[in-house]
């Protein structure tokens, strides 16, 4: 517990350059962390991601939606990083196989139904989709609530003035950035013009800033 | 009790309240939650681990801390169980800490209201009405129920209070109602308890064959793992043997339906084809098998005092070949509904060398009045084909609870267990009376009550003080109605340690308020033996308690202060360290408190720093001696055991004034009674009420459609609940399904209180009910 109370207000102090340094000893030091057991399905190559831009047609790329925001991306989740509810009706017998959900979400486009373009999802290899969302049926509590979420990652925060901003959030079932940040279906505020590049970790590298598992001691 | 929430809170909420308006406005139906703010917070968070609070999956979760508050929860990719992959559940399970009713203050009942009142005051009064009441009416008139939610230390220092120093075996859990027929499944067929397979299992299977068991909702961690191996091998096939269409059903490749209770036969046809068409793996069965019939007609246990012992006798593969004549695929037919080609079909895949196959099951072959029996036979196909104990070869019991296996099955809280073996054994005895430090005379040889037999001795006043920990039997019990009106009767003392108002707290005369899961530090015990530690990651509130420091508070001033001696720094690490000698040995051996702070989950037989993934085979387990391919030493003989068990109707079968099955069950978005998923918004707001699943052409007949009520009639109770016509399950015809979670509809109070005879595990699928239009 002390370890970990000093090093957040560790990271909290240094600024600048500084904080440079330290995320390369946070980088380093996670990656020696990640080389364990478990941890061998993560892409650290970023194959799929490369296999997944190459895969989207060119017009995702350019096309505009107009109305998914943070804003709205937000209200959906109980903090960041949870995973959404699902924002529209489904058929009581949902059932969450590929033929239903998958078939707007996997590749997205406009959906006449919604009147909208459809956010595409970031982890498609999932397909039990029912697993993790769920649709609203009743907006009254059980009981009332005094959970507290957490803000947000701000956006753009580069380490130099002209540098590529960092990945603000953990990539476990993101590592597909095309998904929320390209196309018609992303999120306004975060989508990029320069998606066809491909190769988004090339220049963006992963800056949680969190103290991870420091808690206890990994073997 | 008031709620207070300071002014800025309350701007927050209100002004949340109106963007929740007028986003409604926009997008009609849709709520946004658009929660508070931890103050002053820079996106900063700390994870630590833990396993998940619910199903006995035991994932391994991460949760975020920001502020003493838990804010954030993801996959642990360090844990073996999920690879960084939760269900809803798990990743709004923090959310369940926060719900405002939380208990935090002890209450005491006087004059017929509850009333607040110091935790110390109220473990004073706990101490003094056990001793008065054990003093007055003899040790077994007081007891204690928990749960497979307990903590390991949580149920290890009930059983050594109640079994060590208050000389009582009135010691159950709830895993009883849940888990009982698997355990005497594996001790049947075994010898020793748990699977001997593991997660790893799903990575190799080829065929994956689900016994009554909606998996893709009950156990969704491990059937997306499932999905993700058909999508990446070819030759995947999911078999779903079900008696109700569920999304496991959809998602299944094929799936076979099967009338209430014919379980029995289906698996011993199984094995008839399989015999019949010489599948049998001779080399195996020669070698590791022998053959056994035990009693027949057995009973159902609905009476007051029922008792059975089962006896075995030794059988030769001739008898028990001419004991499965009577299980022609084409006589089965007409007793299950099963087509014989569907059952030929099942056989050739359990048949055919060149497939591994995995078979699950959970509740429908544990609840169930022949569920010891069940669990056997389907031991038994997979012995017949030599199918186990080898990567993707795997008869697989799952658990519901996060640790009914590491509590209650490994620590021996029921009331024939002890932390290891059972209370019958003058070995087991004197091995608990010596790692307790009391005499050995204080350790009862005999087994008092099973759970429901518990709740009758309640009932009747045999029991007149009963201490129910972590939960809620008010809403679980079969037949509820006799046991709530038994627990409410005037001389009896009931104390109840809980984090939120149930209908059990109801009931209570003693509150005690408990820490909730990562309140405290503690263990739980998954389906696959693996143990997994958890700190104390944020504070409990107000006065609230872990359940094992409730204990220690009592036993001291019961005078046990040399038994409970430890300090509240490290008293779980102690208490690890002397329940780790119970099991010291290749069979059983567990990690030291080290290893288990250090990893996401260790599994057990833990020897020479190495995890035992598949028993039984001397490849992966140290435990075996013989020398040969296969090491079955929980038996005496060394072999694993094939039962000739007959199909016997279920208790009580629909007539033609009860012309229907009532099946109970879950749903993906709640866990056990709901009292923490339904403070869990996402996941209240999906499912927020119990309803009545029916077949379409039963509420065509009974003219009802979706939504409209409908009253459910046994001859123990009624209930009126809201139908749900081709909503995600659907019944067969003359069938109805209820989920339980839902307090407001007791669904309990319609069930019969049958039980297996030899496990005592309830029976929840199966009674006869009718049903009006309300």
């Amino acid at each position: 517990m002390m370890e970990k109370k000093g090093s957040e207000k560790w990271a909290k102090a240094v600024p600048g350059l500084l904080a440079l340094s330290f995320l390369g000893l946070l980088l380093v030091t996670g990656r020696e962390a990640r080389s364990v057991e478990g941890l061998d399905n993560f892409d650290h190559q970023g194959k799929k991601l490369y296999e997944a831009g190459e895969a989207t047609p060119e017009i995702y790329l350019s096309a505009d939606s107009g109305d998914r925001n943070l804003a709205s991306f937000y209200e959906l989740r109980q903090y960041p990083g949870s995973p959404p509810r699902i924002p529209h009706k489904v058929d009581l017998s949902f059932s969450g196989n590929e033929t239903d959900c998958l078939s707007c979400h996997a590749k997205g486009g406009y959906s006449p139904e919604f009147g909208k373009f459809v956010p595409v999802t970031p982890h498609p290899e999932n397909s039990l989709c029912y697993q993790c969302h769920v649709p609203l049926t009743e907006e009254k509590p059980f009981v009332a609530s005094d959970w507290q979420s957490i803000e947000p990652p701000r956006l753009g925060r580069s380490f130099l003035s002209s540098s590529p901003p960092t990945v603000p959030h953990s990539l476990q079932l993101r590592e597909n950035c095309i998904a929320c940040h390209t196309g018609p279906g992303a999120v306004a505020e975060i989508r990029v013009a320069h998606a066809s590049r491909g190769n988004c970790r090339q220049c963006h590298v992963p800056a949680v800033q969190t103290d991870e598992l420091r808690e206890f001691q990994r073997k | 009790m008031t709620i207070t929430i300071d002014r800025r809170r309350f701007i927050q909420s209100a002004a949340a309240g109106s963007a929740i308006a007028a986003a409604g406005a926009i997008f009609p139906g849709i709520s946004f939650g658009a929660w508070p703010k931890v103050a002053g917070n820079t996106g900063v968070v700390s994870w630590q681990k833990t396993p998940c609070r619910f199903c006995g999956t035991g994932c391994g979760v991460l949760v975020g801390v920001v502020d003493g508050r838990a804010v954030a929860v993801k996959g642990d990719p360090n844990c073996s169980v999920n690879k960084g992959l939760c269900c809803m559940k798990g990743y709004h399970s923090v959310q369940a800490l926060y719900g405002t009713d939380r208990i935090t203050t002890a209450k005491i009942r006087k004059n017929g209201e509850m009333v607040e009142v110091p935790i110390q005051e109220a473990l004073d009064l706990v101490a003094a009405k056990l001793k008065e009441t054990r003093d007055k009416h003899g040790k077994d008139s007081v007891a204690i129920y928990g749960s497979g939610q307990w903590t390991i230390p949580d149920g290890y220092v009930a059983s050594k209070l109640f079994k060590g120093c208050l000389s009582t075996n009135n010691v159950e859990a709830n895993a009883r109602l849940c888990m009982a027929s698997a355990v005497t499944g594996f001790m049947t067929s075994f010898g020793i308890d748990e699977p001997m397979g593991c997660y790893e299992d799903i990575d190799h299977a080829n065929v994956f064959i689900t016994w009554g068991n909606n998996m893709a909702e009950m156990h969704p961690v491990l059937f997306s793992r499932m999905l993700a191996n058909r999508k990446r091998r070819t030759n995947v096939k999911i078999i779903d043997f079900a008696t109700r269409l569920t999304r496991t059903s959809q998602a299944a490749d094929t799936s076979i339906l099967f009338r209430p209770q014919t379980d029995l036969a289906v698996a011993n046809a199984i094995c008839h084809e399989i015999i019949a068409n010489d599948w049998v793996n001779w080399n195996f069965v020669n070698e590791h098998v022998s053959f056994h019939k035990g009693k027949t007609n057995i009973g159902y246990g609905t009476e007051d005092h029922f008792a059975f012992t089962d006896q075995d006798e030794a059988i030769s593969f001739e008898e028990y070949k001419k004991f499965l004549a009577d299980y022609t695929p084409e006589r089965v037919e007409k007793i299950s509904g099963v087509p014989a080609k569907d059952i030929k079909y099942m056989a050739a895949l359990y048949g055919d060398p060149a497939l591994k196959v995995t078979s699950f099951w959970c509740m429908g072959m544990n609840q169930h009045t022949r569920g010891t029996w069940i669990n056997n036979l389907v031991y038994n196909i997979h012995l017949l084909v030599g199918k186990i104990s080898t990567p993707g070869n795997s008869p697989f019991s799952l658990t519901g609870q996060p640790s009914a296996c590491g509590t209650v099955r490994e620590v021996g809280t029921l009331t024939h267990g002890l932390p290891h073996g059972v209370v019958m054994n003058e070995h087991d005895r004197q091995m608990a009376a010596e790692i307790w430090e009391v005499p050995v005379a204080n350790i009862d040889p005999k087994p008092t009550y099973h759970t429901v037999e518990m709740f009758r001795a309640l009932d009747r006043g045999d029991i007149k003080f009963i201490w129910i920990q972590v939960t809620n039997p008010m809403v679980t019990m079969p037949n509820l109605k006799r046991y709530r009106e038994g627990a409410k009767k005037d001389d009896r003392f009931i104390v109840v340690s809980d984090v939120y108002p149930t209908p059990t707290t109801d009931v209570a005369d003693v509150i005690l308020p408990s820490a909730f899961w990562i309140e405290k530090e503690g263990m739980f015990g998954n389906s696959e033996r693996r143990t997994q530690h958890f700190a104390e990651i944020v504070k409990p509130p107000g006065e609230a308690m872990s359940d094992t420091w409730q204990i220690i508070e009592v036993a001291r001033r019961l005078g046990f202060e040399k038994q409970f001696p430890w300090s509240k720094e490290d008293y779980i690490e102690k208490i690890w360290e002397e329940y780790r000698k119970f099991h010291a040995g290749p069979k059983h051996e567990m990690a030291s408190y080290q290893v288990l702070r250090a990893r996401s989950g260790v599994q057990w037989p833990f020897v020479n720093g190495k995890e035992t993934r598949w028993r039984f085979n001397p490849q992966y387990d140290p435990a075996c001696t013989n020398g040969k391919d296969f090491d079955f030493y929980g038996k005496k003989d060394n072999r694993a055991w094939i039962w000739a068990r007959p199909y016997e109707p279920a208790a009580e079968s629909p007539d033609s004034e009860y012309p229907f099955w009532l099946n109970t069950g879950r749903v993906i978005e709640h866990w056990h009674t709901g009292s923490l998923t339904r403070r869990i918004p996402v996941l209240h707001n999906a499912v927020p009420s119990g309803y009545v699943e029916m077949h379409p052409e039963d509420a065509a007949q009974l003219g009802v459609v979706n939504g409209e009520k409908v009253r459910i009639i046994s001859r123990r109770g009624e209930i009126v609940m809201p139908a749900q016509i081709n909503g995600r399950g659907v019944p067969p015809r003359n069938m109805v399904f209820v989920p339980f979670f839902d307090e407001s509809y007791l669904i309990n109070e319609v069930t019969l209180d049958a039980f297996c005879p030899i496990s005592k595990q309830p029976d929840y699928k199966k009674c006869a009910v009718r049903l009006e239009k309300a």
